[in-house]
């Protein structure tokens, strides 16, 4: 099943940073969702711990209403996805199920000119990085095809928000190399997810810098991510926080 | 085939589904019961991602080199044919297959395994994933087993759907996308307390697994709760634990004979030695 769509959707995300000349970021793989994953408009927000997040992009002005509204009102397809730690797919707002389930939210999003609404958390397991709302003016569910581009859209903004998070933290090097690795997002290997888990111990940090260190590691030393977890969880190699990095504040 | 095992086991799934209901939990149930119900040594659940992967939910054992199987499976072997066709693919002696499987036959036979079973969990015309069984002889799989195997991989689907009606593929594409998300996080609360006692990562599951069901807890609520601190699981110690770890150290469990089934029942520590 392994198939070229996170080689693909880099692809884009990078055509977009060309676009305006500047560094990839998370806010070039919300831009260019909207054409790929074929909605009307798309907004990116960064998470700061239970925080809502702020707003790092907006493609239109219903997108940038749909962000406020929901923080505005407290509830809403975001929040949800806060919760549940999976996407929200909403693809018909005027639904009564819908309505139903936002009461507040389903009519002023409906008044502000959406019609089907799809947010996915920007996560790697218990990392959060985010949010990225997708809505179309008409209603209409995505196809598996826009579903599995809009995930992998979802994981490169992820990737790029912990990278940029990570260049604020630890240096001007540190964001620089292993922004969005298409191999970060080929496959998913539990070896990864397990090192990550394990260097929370080793280096005494959260969930999210155990990961950034490892990437950090991985590119540092011109590795492939997969194999320095592989070498983690077998105990061949430990890392050691002896890089006077300051800790990221997670428990 | 026990008779009063199967019943009690769709009696407990049900059960469980009606509260505190964990998806992943739940799909290691299944996974358990498999071994426990039909003639295999391991069993596993896979999902179809749709960014374009089969992910492992759910293992009778988390043994790494089982684990690895299902992920080589992305390439090759019996749950991409039988995603890919929509029916059920079985070789009953996998020494013969080296041709069909290139890789994944011989690695199957290197991890002691002899014939393997994948069923598909459909959902109306659409394959979301498969139910993965493993034994250790060779020899060709009971029909009887075949339809069980199948029902459970039904439930399984059903499961996805819980809580919502089944009005479309939103709520399924939902609750698919938190699952893989959680089993994400549990890889890393694995991680995390096989670091800090010194385990493998099949030894850190059992341990998590079994601190969740002695306190009624989802297990991916425990592992997320374990990562950002707010349970601590200071009461676990490697030394507290021995007995557990020595039962949960076999890569191919075999439940003991006469076990009664029940949603809370803490797992056996001591499981009989099997190496195929």
């Amino acid at each position: 099943m392994t198939s070229s769509r996170p080689g693909r959707i880099w692809g884009l995300v990078a055509a977009e940073a060309n676009r305006h000349g500047g560094q990839v970021s998370a806010a070039d793989a919300c831009a260019a969702a909207v054409a790929a994953v074929g909605v009307t408009g798309a907004w990116l927000s960064a998470a700061d711990g239970a925080d809502a997040g702020h707003l790092m992009r907006v493609t239109d002005a219903v997108s940038e209403q749909l962000a406020e509204l929901q923080l505005t009102l407290g509830e809403g397809p975001a929040l949800d996805a806060y919760t549940s730690g999976g996407p929200v797919l909403a693809s018909d707002l005027g639904a009564s199920e819908t309505a139903g389930r936002w009461p507040v939210f389903a009519p002023a999003a409906l008044q502000a000119g959406a019609a089907a609404i799809f947010v996915f958390p920007l996560q790697i397991g218990a990392i959060r990085a985010g949010a990225m709302g997708l809505y179309r003016v008409r209603p209409g569910r995505l196809s598996a095809s826009e579903l599995g581009d809009a995930l992998v859209f979802a994981d490169t903004a992820a990737l790029l928000l912990l990278d940029s998070a990570d260049q604020t933290a630890a240096g001007p090097d540190a964001g620089t190399g292993p922004a969005g690795q298409p191999e970060d997002l080929a496959l998913h290997r539990a070896e990864i997810d397990q090192a990550t888990g394990m260097l929370t111990e080793q280096l005494g940090v959260g969930i999210t810098e155990a990961f950034v260190r490892l990437r950090a590691y991985a590119y540092a030393n011109d590795l492939r991510l997969a194999d320095v977890a592989r070498d983690i969880v077998a105990r061949r190699l430990r890392l050691r926080n002896d890089l006077g990095l300051p800790r990221d504040g997670e428990a | 085939m026990d008779g009063q095992l199967l019943s009690e086991t769709f009696v407990e799934l049900t059960d469980t589904m009606v509260a505190g209901f964990d998806v992943i939990d739940f799909m290691h149930v299944l996974t358990d019961r498999s071994v426990q119900l039909l003639d295999v040594s391991a069993a596993g659940l896979l999902l179809a991602d749709p960014r374009g992967e089969l992910r492992v939910v759910a293992a009778s054992s988390e043994a790494a080199r089982l684990l690895e199987l299902f992920q080589l499976q992305n390439d090759q072997g019996p749950c991409l044919d039988c995603f890919r066709a929509g029916q059920p693919v079985a070789a009953g002696d996998l020494a013969a297959e080296a041709a069909r499987w290139p890789r994944f036959a011989p690695a199957a036979r290197q991890a002691g395994f002899a014939a393997v079973q994948a069923l598909p969990m459909r959902l109306r015309e659409q394959v979301i994933g498969a139910l993965n069984l493993f034994r250790a002889g060779p020899g060709a799989f009971d029909p009887v087993d075949i339809r069980i195997g199948q029902a459970l991989a039904d439930v399984a689907t059903i499961s996805l759907l819980h809580e919502r009606s089944m009005r479309h593929s939103d709520t399924l594409n939902e609750q698919l996308q938190t699952a893989l998300n959680s089993r994400v996080v549990i890889e890393q609360a694995k991680g995390k307390l096989a670091e800090r006692l010194g385990l493998d990562m099949g030894q850190a599951f059992s341990l998590l697994r079994d601190h969740a069901r002695s306190r009624n807890l989802r297990l991916s609520d425990l592992a997320r709760a374990f990562i950002d601190g707010s349970e601590p699981l200071s009461g676990l110690t490697a030394s507290a634990t021995q007995q557990q770890i020595a039962g949960a150290a076999q890569a191919h469990n075999q439940p003991p004979p006469g076990e009664p089934p029940g949603p809370n029942r803490p797992r056996p520590a001591p499981r009989r030695p099997r190496r195929p």
